[in-house]
């Protein structure tokens, strides 16, 4: 079966059909499902054809006999199979379930196409096409079931996950951490942030109890779920479906600080003033932004690498402004230094300039990666920290086993053996990309004040305070830890003696 | 007061246009020179950026992301959407004895509507990107931004109520023209474009569906749903989210705006020798409205106090208890309290009513309400759900720039309200031709009359 124009003026037409697209996702979703699966080796024709006639199953125009009646043989003739494996290495589908009273698509929908780490591609693949075109029956069932669990932007839904090739993120090891602000450093080094707008910012927190103190490594968390993102009125602050990177495009943001309001974490520094850093300074292209946009891929890419001799780094492969510091009256925050992840900087992919200098300063707590790759350094981090973990677990059990005892209920629990690990505010559902080893704080800990510690230096043993780090970055700038002190002094700025 | 028997007629209402006083160019002198000020310090903010308010970034930040432009904001939405209420009420429920403040109600929407979005601009860091960077993301915004929103239902109902008043002025402008000065010739003649009578009932069924539109849609699309959102569905902010806060904002724009409509015919009253067009008993009803809608606000804000303090999670307690101790909200919560006490005593004996002490009543609804929301906006900043940060709670207090905001949004609603009142009649020919049946003026004029 192919498709065929002329069928469509006779058959009933499914209530979402429109002229422009039959699948109520819309004309885009539909090109894409084709584009999909014309990249498969199967039958695109015939796949856009049944994931049709699923809508009007779904909409209960015909019967699920009926449906799969008409595409028995060109099931059969498309796999060159008798018994229809739609559903082979499927988990929880047993195709053999699969008669009058058991729905297929109830089946279907148990599985979670919406799953964050199964990219559909992947699933493809493991499905084989056949099931694939099934699956986007399953998508309009679950659009028709339960449509407030499908996410509102179908443009989300579709791109994120069809060209995603990474999803960067870090582990960091609080645990290693002792304050010594290089990745602070680094990161303002790499992108000429202005006084007190610490993308990276590290800190000392005790706990109420113990009076331990711990050190937090905060840079944004660039969550898989924004709620940053949600709320920008313009688009601005958007997550890039290529990688995840949760980025603001510096040229469209108009400064409204509803992402600063709705990020849980406080990690958004708004250019309230000029920038102590100078454009001039930062950029050397001398084009406007249109005109780096307007460039071809190899062509833009080309450009922005000659760029990078001169260290710029402000646009992202998309052309996009949206690395380094952001122009006054835009929003910025840590961007996991976009340019790099693009190849268009001396510094390879799949760093950060606050890992290298984490690293330089030989602590090595920051590990940045692609988190869906198993060798990527933070899962490798991960699997070699726990692998210790349990090795000195293993040693303790085998000195304390007591006779009669259960030697498993020292079993590890947690994802990564006893790793003690955690993701700041979980709870609220924005799925972030950066996992913590180490200490979680509690309700009640809280900040060492760092205006304390300066007064007593007593109080706390940090090796650097934010102050110390004025003029160590390629850009003299100074640094402070509270920025509205800074901000206080308006727009000229503090007195000379002071700066 | 004599004149208060006096039949109102045309020529009441006529009077703004033709004659004018001497107070009324020291009244535009006034409101023009501080307009000049708050200009100057806009030109200053957009020279140097928002550095020159007193924002700053939570966090490790130390301060507060908005501020008193965004509480501003809310109040001025808060009186606009209370004002549209009020005037859809009385045509909807047919309350006559209200019916000379509706028109006075729709401007106070237009020109608080007017001001809201000002503030929008004020506030955000690249007005000038506005249209370029709103207008193409709008599909995909409007799906998932409550800012996006906002900027919708501001729109619509200046849309709504700048109909609303076109539709109803028609009538007037027809009926009053040859009295009506030559110079704003042009305008009358676009107002009046394809007027004939016959359209008057039509007219009358438009205005009424469109009030009922208004009233239906109220709880959800204006102070009672979309503005709330702005901050009720983000769970970061313990002071913020909360399905309360919808009930509680429509509860406060109402208190606003009938507070502004008092304070508005009070003025009118004054200048124009109103006292038999707005009569004594009108500004009663007034004011028990306003207390009945004072107390629901007090009411609510008992209730969040009781649920942040009692067996509330930290950060929702911690809150609470900062509100609670802030001078700015105790004299707030204690004028909402002497004011209901002079209300609930004038309801109980007439003697204790006065129009001077209604007019006080109303200044005051109209500053603890906007210290509130200004309030509510900077405390629920300072107390997020991840207060790890030494630096949190932010400290904030509204730098010169800001307060020079709401002092130009307020004499730009009084320039708008200098000039309207040159244009056309602010009082509708309907209500004083009411009184022309008979039934104008006496008390209880309004029970029996509602459809
Ligand atoms: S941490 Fe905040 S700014 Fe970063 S992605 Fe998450 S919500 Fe957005
Ligand atoms: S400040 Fe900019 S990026 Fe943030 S929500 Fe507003 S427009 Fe979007
Ligand atoms: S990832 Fe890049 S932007 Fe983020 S803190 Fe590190 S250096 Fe700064």
């Amino acid at each position: 079966m192919s498709t065929d124009e002329s069928t469509d003026n006779d058959e009933p037409r499914h209530p979402y059909e429109t002229d422009e697209s039959f699948h109520p996702m819309g004309k885009e979703w539909e090109d894409q499902m084709r584009e999909e699966l014309e990249e498969t080796d199967y039958d695109a024709d015939l796949g856009m054809e049944m994931a049709k006639d699923a809508q009007r199953l779904v909409a209960g125009e015909i019967s699920e006999k009926e449906f799969y009646q008409s595409y028995h043989d060109d099931v059969q003739e498309e796999f060159e199979v008798d018994d229809r494996p739609l559903f082979e290495d499927l988990d929880g589908v047993d195709p053999s379930d699969f008669d009058d009273d058991q729905s297929m698509f109830e089946a279907l929908k148990d599985i979670d196409l919406e799953a964050d780490d199964v990219s559909r591609r992947d699933m493809m693949k493991k499905m084989g096409a056949g099931a694939a075109f099934l699956t986007y029956g399953a998508y309009a069932t679950q659009q028709n079931g339960r449509s407030d669990e499908v996410p509102q932007l179908v443009e989300n839904l579709q791109t994120k996950e069809k060209n995603r090739e990474h999803r960067w993120g870090m582990v960091i090891d609080l645990e290693r951490c002792d304050g010594c602000l290089s990745c602070v450093s680094g990161c303002i080094n790499e992108n000429g942030t202005s006084t007190g707008a610490n993308w990276m910012y590290v800190f000392a927190y005790v706990n109420e109890d113990t009076d331990q103190a711990n050190f937090l490594v905060r840079p944004c968390q660039h969550c898989s779920n924004a709620p940053c993102e949600k709320v920008c009125p313009v688009r601005a602050r958007h997550t890039r479906e290529k990688d995840g990177l949760v980025l603001t495009n510096y040229e469209t943001c108009i400064g409204c600080r509803y992402c600063q309001v709705a990020c849980p974490y406080g990690v958004n520094y708004f250019q309230w003033g000029e920038p102590d850093t100078d454009l001039s300074e930062l950029e050397h292209l001398e084009m406007r932004p249109e005109k780096v946009r307007s460039m071809d891929f190899d062509e833009r890419k080309e450009a922005l690498q000659t760029a990078a001799e001169d260290g710029d780094h402000i646009y992202d492969e998309r052309g996009w402004w949206t690395d380094s510091r952001p122009p006054t009256g835009v929003m910025g925050k840590c961007t996991m230094c976009p340019s790099r992840q693009d190849d268009h900087t001396e510094s390879p992919q799949g760093t950060v300039a606050c890992q290298d200098a984490c690293d330089e300063a030989g602590m090595s707590a920051i590990h940045f990666g692609d988190l869906e790759d198993e060798d990527s350094r933070p899962n490798r981090y991960l699997r070699k920290r726990s692998e210790n973990v349990e090795e000195n677990d293993r040693h303790f059990n085998d000195e304390d086993v007591v006779e009669g005892e259960d030697p498993d209920m020292w079993e590890s629990t947690t994802n990564w053996g006893r790793l003690s690990s955690f993701k700041l505010l979980e709870d609220l559902n924005t799925q972030p990309n950066i996992t913590y080893l180490g200490n979680e704080p509690g309700p009640n800990d809280k900040q060492v004040d760092p205006a304390e510690i300066r007064e007593d230096p007593e109080k706390l043993d940090t090796p650097v305070s934010y102050e110390d780090l004025t003029g160590q970055d390629r850009w003299g700038n100074q640094v402070v830890d509270n920025r509205k002190e800074h901000l206080d002094y308006g727009p000229s700025g503090p007195p000379e003696e002071e700066a | 007061m004599a004149t208060q028997n006096k039949e109102p007629g045309p020529d009441d209402i006529l009077r703004p246009i033709l004659n004018t006083s001497k107070w009324y160019y020291v009244a535009f002198g006034a409101a023009s020179a501080v307009v000049v000020v708050f200009l100057a310090a806009w030109s200053y903010q957009l020279e140097n950026g928002l550095i020159v308010t007193n924002l700053g970034d939570w966090g490790s930040g130390g301060g507060v992301t908005w501020g008193m432009y965004i509480g501003a904001f809310i109040w001025w939405v808060g009186i606009a959407h209370g004002g549209i209420i009020l005037s859809a009420a009385v045509r909807l429920f047919g309350m006559d004895k209200y019916q000379p403040v509706a028109r006075m109600a729709e401007l106070l929407t237009l020109g608080a509507l007017s001001m809201a979005g000002m503030y929008i601009v004020i506030h955000t860091g690249r007005p000038d990107r506005l249209v370029l960077s709103v207008i193409p993301s709008y599909p995909w915004t409007v799906q998932s931004s409550p800012l996006a929103w906002d900027i919708t239902v501001i729109t619509l109902y200046f849309v709504m109520t700048a109909t609303y008043l076109g539709l109803t002025l028609r009538y007037d402008i027809y009926r009053l023209r040859d009295r009506l000065p030559d110079h704003f010739d042009l305008l009358y003649r676009f107002i009046l474009i394809g007027y004939s009578e016959k359209e008057d009932k039509i007219i009358e069924r438009m205005v009424w569906w469109l009030a009922l539109g208004i009233i239906v849609m109220a709880p959800l699309l204006l102070h009672g749903g979309v503005i709330p959102w702005l901050f009720s569905v983000l769970p970061s902010m313990p002071g913020w989210s909360g399905a309360i806060q919808g009930p509680q904002f429509l509860t406060i724009a109402l208190t606003s705006a009938i507070s502004g409509v008092i304070i508005l015919s009070y003025v009118c009253r004054w200048a124009y020798d109103w006292q038999h067009v707005f009569t004594d008993e009108m500004f009663r009803g007034l004011t028990k409205w306003l207390g009945l809608f004072g107390l629901l606000f007090v009411w609510l804000q008992l209730q969040q106090i009781i649920n942040g303090v009692f067996a509330a999670d930290v950060a929702a307690e911690q809150v609470m208890v900062a509100k609670l101790e802030q001078p700015v909200y105790i004299i707030a919560m204690g004028t909402m309290v002497v004011v209901l006490g002079y209300i609930f005593a004038q309801a109980l004996d007439k003697r204790v009513f006065s129009l001077n002490r209604s007019l006080v009543a109303s200044i005051a609804v109209l500053y603890a309400t906007l210290s509130e929301k200004i309030l509510f906006v900077v405390e629920g900043l300072q107390y997020p759900q991840f207060d790890l940060y030494a630096n949190v709670p932010g400290t904030y207090i509204p730098s010169p720039v800001e307060l020079a905001s709401l002092a130009g949004t307020l004499a730009l609603c009084t320039l708008f309200f200098l000039v309207i009142i040159k244009l056309f009649p602010v009082v509708e020919l309907h209500a004083v031709e009411g009184h022309d049946d008979g039934d104008g003026g006496g008390d209880g004029g309004d029970e029996e009359v509602t459809a």
